[in-house]
């Protein structure tokens, strides 16, 4: 390299490199965010709706799709969000301006974003397509000031599930009380089979059987008030829930917190357990066929007869309006749609694993398995969600999953967890 | 550079039949029971990847049989890949451009130049290292939230939902690292070099580019793939600052062949190994480089 090339050109030649350089690469990436911001609807113009859905599983997306495909109202545009992240964050997701039409869960998971003003009244469209639901379904749509602001579209019971094979075999009936469920266990036990399938290694699998018992023992007022904070958790009440599921526990299947539910499923599927408390979507764990119409439930049994068993756990799923939809009269319009029985038939002949909320939903297309799911429900008395959908998100996370775990690893200081849990509650509930 | 000459020398293998030392034997076998340990989990998702979820679900996964390509295909379309790669590849190539441009402008000047708050400088980009991403979220959404741009650059009309945004977190995180990095192993090459450029009559630019940057090849390889492994990976940023599915990285079609309830693992599986070829190619790529970075900063310079 000669010393003249180190002149003043050179310099600027290598300021040329590097601003080019600069800007090529600056370009690149504007270019790369305008083209995908391009790809964008424009601003929602020409009547067009924008629907949030989080149903990003197979069978749901594609159902979504084909119920959307019924409206005539004008154009949707579905965006697809997969269902954990969607949940997760639900707060960024509608403080940042949500789409006109979002799906979402009923009851208290949606009271919550009501009270906030987060979410839109939709009572009008409730004064039309309210004629096609129960009130069972018209009360988890409404929010704490007696408005509407959810629609439903499907519901999918929890129950106790078994082998209908199995049970022929071995001369088994579903029992009817705790004493027929202790007993029915016992003898299970003896021929050889772990009685309950249990795993809790997700946190959530565990609060099925804690709102059963709760349910059953205490009865579908106390779970609300409970769940809604207004009763302490160190209560006799709540006390005996836990000692009645200390009862049962060895009836499960042990280790549960190191095994998914999917894994539980597997061993009620493998004629290894006997039954199983868990939601009706436990069928997609069984290969279709023979061994998925092998599959049948009972409600769980009686434990107090002052109480009964007529409250059913059937968590809702279905649609809300955002706060300020960019097309409110299109948002309106969709969901007045989604609120029909043709919608719903729409949805639930692409998947069965659901039973529809609307009252003339289709039952002719209906396997036995959601017939009689959808029976339960329908003679239920009360229908009430999940604890992680009945209360606070943040209290059912943070406080009930590793308390219910707890629970599960030392079932012998109830006094201690539930003071624990009431304290936790406090802070959260703010007192 | 110094470095490699330090290295002690290697022994010249001498050829002559090997007595077996116990501790060779027990070197062995450690070496094979960690490789084993290592390889296994790995080679366990890929074997059943190749599965059919039924056939596992009824043998149990310690079985022989069901095999099937399946999943794969099923994956790839279930999860969307396609788009989702493009989306990563919008975000990471700007991103580690622009971070190890910056981080390396910095850790020049950090390294080669003595001024008041140099040394305070590098300390707080090494500090930033220790903030917990998480507890900036909120400040960060509801910043982002409040950019008002007009709606040509973002179909929200802020920062909110844009690449802009998450670009921009990935950039703010990695520099400090990136500059903590360079600057130590800048401050390896000896000043001789630029002051001999300097007296040759480079100026500040002319000596990084020219002299500085050429040198510190290792270390940008060994950096440009570690960051693209972090960036490509991150899913926390682009679920907190976007809310269209179709804008979401590669990551979130993993999340996407997560169900709600149901989790075909083998599934899962096969979009694991179909993610993992991208890193994968990178790290063969520039795998030179970034056996010679490892050993960066290991000598004090």
């Amino acid at each position: 390299m000669s010393p003249r090339t180190f002149g003043a050109g050179g310099v600027s030649a290598i300021n040329v490199g590097r601003r080019t350089l600069l800007k090529g690469m600056l370009g690149a990436g504007a270019l790369a965010g305008l083209s995908a911001c391009g790809g964008g609807d424009g601003g929602g113009g020409g009547g067009e709706v924008t629907l949030g859905s989080n149903w990003s599983d197979e069978v749901p997306k594609k159902a979504i799709a084909d119920m959307v495909k019924g409206f005539s109202g004008g154009g949707v545009k579905v965006n697809t969000i997969d269902h954990n992240s969607f949940q997760e964050n639900i707060n960024n997701y509608l403080q940042g301006g949500p789409d006109d039409v979002f799906g979402w869960f009923a009851g208290y998971r949606m009271q919550f974003f009501a009270e906030q003003g987060l979410i839109g009244d939709i009572s009008d469209v409730w004064s039309d397509i309210g004629g096609g639901f129960s009130d069972a379904m018209k009360q988890q749509s409404t929010g704490a000031d007696g408005k509407q602001y959810f629609v439903p579209l499907y519901y999918y019971p929890w129950a106790i599930f078994y082998r209908k094979s199995l049970w022929q075999e071995k001369g088994y009936t579903p029992p009817t009380t705790m004493d027929d469920l202790v007993a029915l266990s016992t003898k299970m036990k003896t021929d050889g089979l772990n009685p309950i399938a249990f795993g809790d290694s997700d946190g959530w699998p565990a609060m099925g059987t804690f709102d059963y018992l709760n349910l059953r023992i205490n009865g579908y007022d106390f779970h609300k008030e409970l769940m809604a904070g207004e009763k302490p958790w160190n209560s006799n009440e709540v006390k005996a829930v836990f000692d009645a599921w200390r009862e049962i526990l060895p009836f499960h299947q042990p280790d549960a917190l190191g095994r998914t539910w999917q894994e539980a499923a597997q061993s009620l599927l493998n004629k290894e357990s006997g039954m199983y408390t868990i939601g009706m979507f436990a069928g997609q764990q069984f290969p279709e066929g023979p061994d998925r119409d092998d599959l049948d439930f009972f409600t769980f049994p009686e434990i107090d007869p002052a109480i009964g068993a007529d409250v059913v756990e059937a968590p809702i799923d279905g649609f809300m309006m955002a706060a300020r939809p960019r097309n409110e009269d299109g948002a309106k319009e969709l969901l007045s749609y989604l609120g029909t029985a043709k919608a719903e038939d729409a949805y639930l002949k692409s998947d069965p694993n659901n039973i529809g909320a609307h009252d003339d939903a289709d039952k002719t297309g209906y396997n036995a398995l959601q017939q009689k799911g959808e029976q339960l429900v329908s003679g239920a008395k009360s229908i009430s969600q999940f604890l992680d959908r009945d209360t606070r998100p943040d209290f059912a996370s943070t406080v009930m999953i590793p308390s219910l775990q707890e629970f599960i690893r030392n079932p012998n200081d109830v006094d201690g967890l539930t003071k624990s849990i009431e304290d936790q509650k406090k802070s959260i509930f703010g007192g | 550079m110094t470095a490699a000459v330090q290295e002690t020398p290697v022994r010249t293998p001498v050829r002559r039949p090997q007595r077996r030392r116990p501790a060779r034997v027990v070197l062995t076998v450690f070496l094979t029971v960690m490789a084993v340990g290592w390889v296994f989990p790995v080679a366990w998702a890929f074997y059943n990847s190749l599965r059919d979820y039924d056939f596992t679900s009824t043998h149990g996964y310690f079985s022989f049989g069901g095999f099937t390509l399946d999943n794969y295909v099923d994956a790839w379309t279930r999860g969307n890949f396609g788009q989702t790669f493009y989306n990563s590849m919008v975000i990471t190539v700007p991103s580690v451009v622009i971070t190890l441009l910056l981080a390396s402008s910095a850790a020049y000047v950090l390294a080669r130049y003595t001024f008041k708050f140099n040394l305070a400088l590098l300390a707080l980009f090494t500090a930033a290292n220790l903030l917990p991403q998480q507890a900036l979220l909120v400040p960060l959404f509801r910043m982002f939230l409040n950019i008002e741009v007009p709606f040509w650059f973002s179909d929200s009309g802020s920062l909110y939902d844009t690449y802009y945004a998450v670009i921009a977190v990935n950039i703010a995180f990695q520099t400090g690292f990136c500059t903590f990095v360079l600057s130590n192993y800048m401050k390896t090459i000896p000043k001789e070099m630029t002051e001999a450029a300097l007296v040759d009559g480079a100026g500040v630019f002319r000596q990084f580019w020219q002299v500085v940057l050429p040198l510190c090849r290792p270390a940008l390889a060994a950096l440009a793939t570690l960051q693209i492994t972090w960036v490509y990976n991150d899913f926390f940023w682009a679920v907190a600052f976007m809310r269209t599915g179709d804008k979401f990285p590669v990551t979130s079609s993993l999340q996407n062949l997560r169900g709600q309830f149901f989790t075909d693992y083998n599934l899962l599986s096969a979009g694991s190994v179909i993610v993992a070829i991208p890193t994968l190619v990178i790290f063969f790529l520039l795998q030179r480089h970034l056996r010679a970075g490892l050993t960066l900063g290991a000598t004090k310079g």
